[in-house]
């Protein structure tokens, strides 16, 4: 067990230095002088032609254009690993720092998003498998497929129109924390809710059918303790879709982030597009890579953590 | 035996799908208003017999508007996600098939280099760094969205190539060529197209997502994501800018959504015979 | 009659099953009626298909929603008469403690993800028997009685760490330890191999009689019913055809079914009806020290010698996981030898790849263990038999389209089968579109891997006998593989015992009995000991008046 997390863990690295460099040669091949925009369109007419050379020499040596492609992507790889994600064009501070800001915004509200998400689709999926083929079973799936229809910032709108607007049970401009964070965060539920309804229902019908909960109610076991049983398995077959879903919303949350003016990281990168402001989307893009393989690693652990079929190595008992 | 497993839902999806399309690539032959034209004297008007949905804030019909833009986005998200399926069934096929050889490794790298980047975090790099339009959002989408047919197609190979009817096909010495077409490749034509009509209906969210930030196709040209991005500034107050783009969002999507939950139930040829 | 003195336990009157498929309604069980009595063992016999599992389903509450009880009663000694018809939990309280239930495949009745400790806990606790004593030690204690020699650390264990024959075991004692009165084992071993089957059987049998526990035991193995029942049911398309004491109903069949059932097991002997040609210099094909490891540490072929002659009939005898379907898959390439060689007409075939590979199959074709799964589920009957005709160019369409319909009628599949495809067709219909498909490119050598043992006693008895029919029509050889001493006995001139990875003795096929190595002694011993232990009915009733008191 040890040796597979190692190598996920090895190849979780080799993903990230091969997303690095996708990046590096993405802005690479971006239209456009780094140097020139940072420096900006006024200076290039306010100056003359020769200070204005020098000063993009001077400003291309600073963030490291120069030299060869490879020598570039070092430098550049070199600061990441100090931490330094570069300065934003726009703000001029380090986008490191201003990331750093913002992070626990988006972690806040993608964190909870999921609370939701995973509680309603236990719950939901849960009455919906045992009461399979029933009139609520039917109008959760309907429900599922419907809300599955709807673009998230659709919901987000109407919520806001509905819960702000109308019946004035939300303010969009108070302060940060939970009385603003509910909204947001129930929108970003509900968008991935369907699919972890529907996961949860046929995980659960699946493992209702196996042989060992035919078994455990031919001892007499009551139902409820079989339902329990099996929601171990379901919870573990879950947990891939849960780190899907985590991931999902955190990249989906620049939608909301949008919406409600949530102070996270997708309104950041948002002004970054705005302002063609480079290093803010790069560090942008970084975080959330790191993100990704980061969940999926723990995702990856928790199996070996939890899973007996993984822990535990076959013995040989053959000849007992 | 005739009322078979996810039928409704299929027939349902398919009638709804016929409903929408054929207005929308029907749009420009029937008589409606110009999509472009403006008229400052009915400008974000409250639908009505004249305007069915309303107009915008120049004063453009919305109904007219929502047709015209439909052809775009289905056309553009249809033909993105085409490309992606045939790129990825290709490379998923060829990487089943030769399992274990460099390209089989290579390709699986490359998709978890990819799959750790968020489908709309590389869309709004690509913004970023190449400009705001619809044709950018599809190029992010072919280099994206292929993974996920090469996946699946890889995995159906490699589980049929181990099966008991590939075998027997290798004992009654049908070339291995044949038995890519013949065995192989039909076992994923289902599940590929029973993805991809999910995939299509994501697609439409998504781009309708990124459209919305301001990312996707630009002003005037009518677009269901511009028009929502377009409508944004005044649904405070007049929430119905929206209706129009966002209800044919929705109805496209749920339409895509029910024919792949129908086509998903009648797939397997031994599923259907259960009790 | 000793039987009738004792004490009933169990008694069923009149169960009706139905199952709903789409909008019809099918009955499935009709009329069921029978009495179990104090420490007997009830086999219920029949094929796939006649009920039986529904029957132990519709006792235990377990019915899939599909189905529906029209009627029925349950009375259980000591408790008040129960209406099966009538939903509600009246049987939550008869499962385990009144009624138990042993699963076919004891691998997937227990949780994987729980501990067997866990089992026991939770099983106890629903019963609440677990607050008095530790679950552990009533745990422990029962494994111990079920011949485990270290039940802690069975305990401890998850169930993908258990063989399936300890899993039935553990199984046993978790159904035991809540003291039912009536157990209803549902196929207990069929899905073990022989030596495990014998394990599981004594034990089932020894504490039967030590606790004095009525079984009834589902089967559709004579041989098996034979030798454990003191009574047995015939069931045939839903209703009981014939029951009563075991040797009297198999000895005098009433019931026009239980003589076709019976009649199934006595298959005639090939060894008088093929007399094997005399040529025997140069054998169609020669294996010489096959070895095969599929890169494991572990050698699975470990140095495999065997001749095989023209028309020649060998069989390969050997339990589940001795390497003889590798040894098929190594002749025919879908699994290349490490070391060794394999000739076919005295010619080096073992490392033969891609098109020359590809021609062996007009001279050796297989025939698979899962049929359904060997045949394409697209295609037709038809095509699925022109396929390989069509990879040689062989004829032109319509006489391809001909000698498929030759084949298909040789193998007994109609005009109108011919187009269905396999998923419209039963088991036993795709082992003979199977055959029909190995046939079609005339070839010298028939490799059976376990080509039977997945089918009912008669279909099993019917593909056999149109095994031999073909072998004497066409005149190729066969390499018959099983893990069944009956299958073989009667069809193979030759018959080679296999045991981890090698023969260690081949015998004409009439002589197998007299075998001298242990492990040929082994697996007659399992396989004889049940039909030999039931032959003298007398044996059987002294052991009843023991039990009895």
């Amino acid at each position: 067990m040890g040796r597979r997390l190692l190598l996920t863990f090895l190849q979780t690295l080799m993903t990230v230095f091969a997303a690095s460099i996708v990046l590096f040669a993405l802005i690479r091949l971006a239209p456009g002088d780094p140097a020139k925009l940072l420096i900006g369109r006024t200076m290039e007419i306010a100056l003359d032609e020769r200070t204005y050379a020098k000063m993009l020499g001077e400003m291309r040596t600073e963030m490291g254009l120069t030299g060869s492609w490879f020598s570039q992507y070092l430098s550049w790889a070199g600061s990441l690993l100090r931490m330094d994600l570069g300065t934003s064009f726009y703000t001029q501070r380090a986008v490191a720092a201003e990331i750093g800001e913002r992070l626990p915004a988006t972690f806040l509200l993608a964190g909870t998003a999921l609370l939701i998400q995973v509680g309603i689709g236990l719950l939901i999926g849960m009455l919906s498998a045992l009461h399979a083929g029933t009139l609520l079973d039917t109008l959760v799936r309907l429900g599922c497929v419907l809300l599955a229809s709807v673009p998230g910032f659709v919901i987000g709108l109407l919520l806001l129109l509905a819960l702000a607007v109308k019946l004035e049970l939300y303010a969009i401009g108070s302060e940060a924390g939970l009385s603003r964070l509910w909204l947001p965060a129930l929108t970003l539920g509900l968008l991935g809710a369907p699919q972890m309804i529907r996961v949860v229902r046929a995980n659960l019908l699946s493992e209702l059918g196996q042989v060992y909960v035919q078994s455990a109610l031919s001892r007499g076991l009551g139902t409820r303790r079989v339902v329990g049983h099996a929601m171990r398995n379901v919870l573990l077959s879950t947990i891939t879709l849960i780190g899907l879903s985590l991931t999902a919303s955190i990249s989906g949350a620049v939608v909301i982030e949008s919406i409600f003016a949530w102070p996270g990281l997708g309104e950041y990168a948002l002004n970054g597009i705005l302002h063609k402001d480079y290093p803010a989307l790069q560090g942008y893009a970084l975080v959330t890579v790191l993100s990704v393989v980061g969940i999926h690693l723990t995702v990856e652990a928790l199996y070996v953590w939890l899973d007996p079929r993984i822990t535990r190595r076959k013995k040989e008992a053959a000849h007992e | 035996m005739n009322s078979r497993r996810g039928s409704h839902t299929l027939v349902f999806g398919m009638v709804m799908l016929v409903l929408l399309a054929v207005p929308i690539f029907a749009a420009p032959w029937l008589s409606l208003d110009d999509p472009l034209a403006m008229n400052a004297g009915a400008r974000l008007a409250r639908p009505s017999l004249e305007h069915p949905l309303g107009t915008d804030r120049f004063g453009r019909d919305l109904l007219t508007r929502t047709l015209h833009g439909g052809r775009t986005t289905l056309l553009s998200c249809g033909l993105a996600l085409g490309s992606a399926l045939a790129v990825g069934m290709l490379l998923g096929a060829l990487a089943g098939m030769f399992h274990g050889s460099w390209f089989d490794i290579v390709l699986m790298r490359i998709i978890d280099v990819l799959l750790a980047f968020p489908f709309m975090v590389f869309a709004m790099v690509i913004a970023a760094l190449f400009g705001t339009s619809l044709f950018h959002l599809l190029l992010a989408v072919v280099i994206l969205w292929w993974v996920n047919f090469a996946r699946l197609t890889r995995s159906i190979v490699l589980n049929t190539r181990k099966s008991t009817s590939v075998d027997a096909a290798f004992v009654l010495g049908i070339s291995p060529l044949r038995i890519l077409l013949k065995e192989l490749l039909p076992q994923a034509f289902g599940p590929v197209l029973v993805l991809a009509t999910f995939e299509l209906g994501h697609l439409i969210l998504a781009i309708a997502a990124l459209s919305f930030l301001g990312l996707g196709s630009q002003p005037p040209s009518p677009e269901w994501g511009s028009m929502l991005a377009d409508g944004r500034a005044h649904f405070m107050t007049t929430p119905h800018v929206l209706l129009g783009p966002a209800l044919f969002i929705v109805l496209t999507v749920l339409a895509f959504n029910c024919i792949g939950e129908g086509l998903r139930d009648r797939i397997d040829p031994y599923e259907k015979h259960r009790i | 009659m000793e039987i009738a003195d004792k004490r009933e336990r169990l008694q069923i009157e009149n169960l009706e099953v139905t199952y709903r498929q789409n909008d019809n309604v099918h009955t499935v069980l009709d009329g069921i009626s029978f009495t179990m009595y104090e420490g007997e063992i009830l086999s219920l016999l029949g094929e796939s298909g006649s009920g039986k599992s529904t029957i132990a389903k519709a006792l235990i509450g377990l019915l899939p929603p599909s189905a529906a009880i029209k009627s029925g009663t349950l009375g259980l000694d000591g408790e008040p008469v129960i209406f099966l018809s009538q939903p509600g939990g009246a049987w939550n309280r008869l499962r385990g403690r009144g009624i138990a239930m042993l699963f076919q495949d004891a691998r997937l009745a227990l949780n994987p993800v729980m501990s067997i400790h866990a089992h026991f806990r939770e099983t106890l606790r629903a019963h609440r028997l677990a607050p008095k004593q530790d679950p552990s030690s009533i745990g422990a204690g029962w494994l111990a009685r079920l011949g485990f020699a270290d039940p802690a650390r069975i305990l401890r264990s998850y169930p993908h760490e258990l063989s399936g024959g300890m899993c039935q075991r553990v199984c046993l004692a978790l159904a035991l330890c809540l003291r039912p009165q009536v157990l209803i084992a549902d196929e207990p071993t069929s899905a073990l191999d022989t030596v495990n089957q014998g394990e599981v059987l004594d034990l089932l049998q020894s504490l039967q009689q030590e606790l004095g526990l009525s079984v009834l035991l589902i089967t559709h193995d004579l041989n098996l019913a034979e030798a454990l029942s003191h009574r047995v049911m015939i069931l045939d398309k839903g209703r009981i055809v014939e029951k009563g004491e075991t040797a009297r109903v198999l000895a005098q069949p009433k019931h026009g079914y239980t003589r076709q059932l019976l009649a199934a097991r006595n298959l005639t002997s090939l060894s008088e009806a093929v007399s094997v040609s005399g040529r025997r210099d140069v054998p169609l094909l020669e294996l010489q020290d096959l070895k095969q490891s599929h890169g494991s540490q572990r050698r699975i072929l470990n140095g495999v010698n065997l001749r095989l002659h023209d028309r020649e009939i060998i069989g390969i005898l050997g339990q589940s996981g001795c390497g003889k379907s590798t040894l098929a898959r190594c002749i025919v390439g879908l699994d290349p030898a490490d070391a060794g060689t394999v000739r076919f007409r005295g010619r080096d075939i073992t490392r033969f790849k891609g098109r020359a590979r590809r021609k062996l199959a007009r001279h050796i074709q297989l025939v698979f263990q899962d049929a359904r799964a060997s045949l394409n589920p697209r295609r037709s009957a038809l095509e699925l038999v022109q396929a390989s005709l069509h990879a040689f160019r062989i004829g032109s369409r319509r006489e391809r389209l001909e000698r498929a319909r030759f084949l298909l009628n040789e193998v007994g599949i109609k005009e109108a089968a011919q187009h269905r495809r396999p998923p419209q067709l039963s088991t036993g219909q795709c082992q003979r579109i199977a055959i029909a498909r190995a046939l079609a490119l005339r070839p010298e050598i028939l490799i059976c891997d376990e080509a039977v043992s997945a089918l009912d006693m008669s279909v099993q008895a019917q593909i056999l006998e149109l095994l031999q029919r073909l072998h004497r029509q066409f005149g190729f050889s066969i390499l018959m593989i099983s893990h069944d001493v009956r299958v073989l006995r009667t069809f193979c001139h030759q018959i080679a015992v296999m045991h981890e990875g090698r023969f260690v003795e081949q015998l004409p096929g009439s002589r197998l009995a007299s075998g001298e190595h242990d492990h040929t002694r082994l697996l007659l011993r399992s396989a004889d000991r049940l039909e030999a232990e039931a032959r003298p009915a007398s044996a059987r009733e002294t052991n009843m008046t023991h039990s009895s008191h």
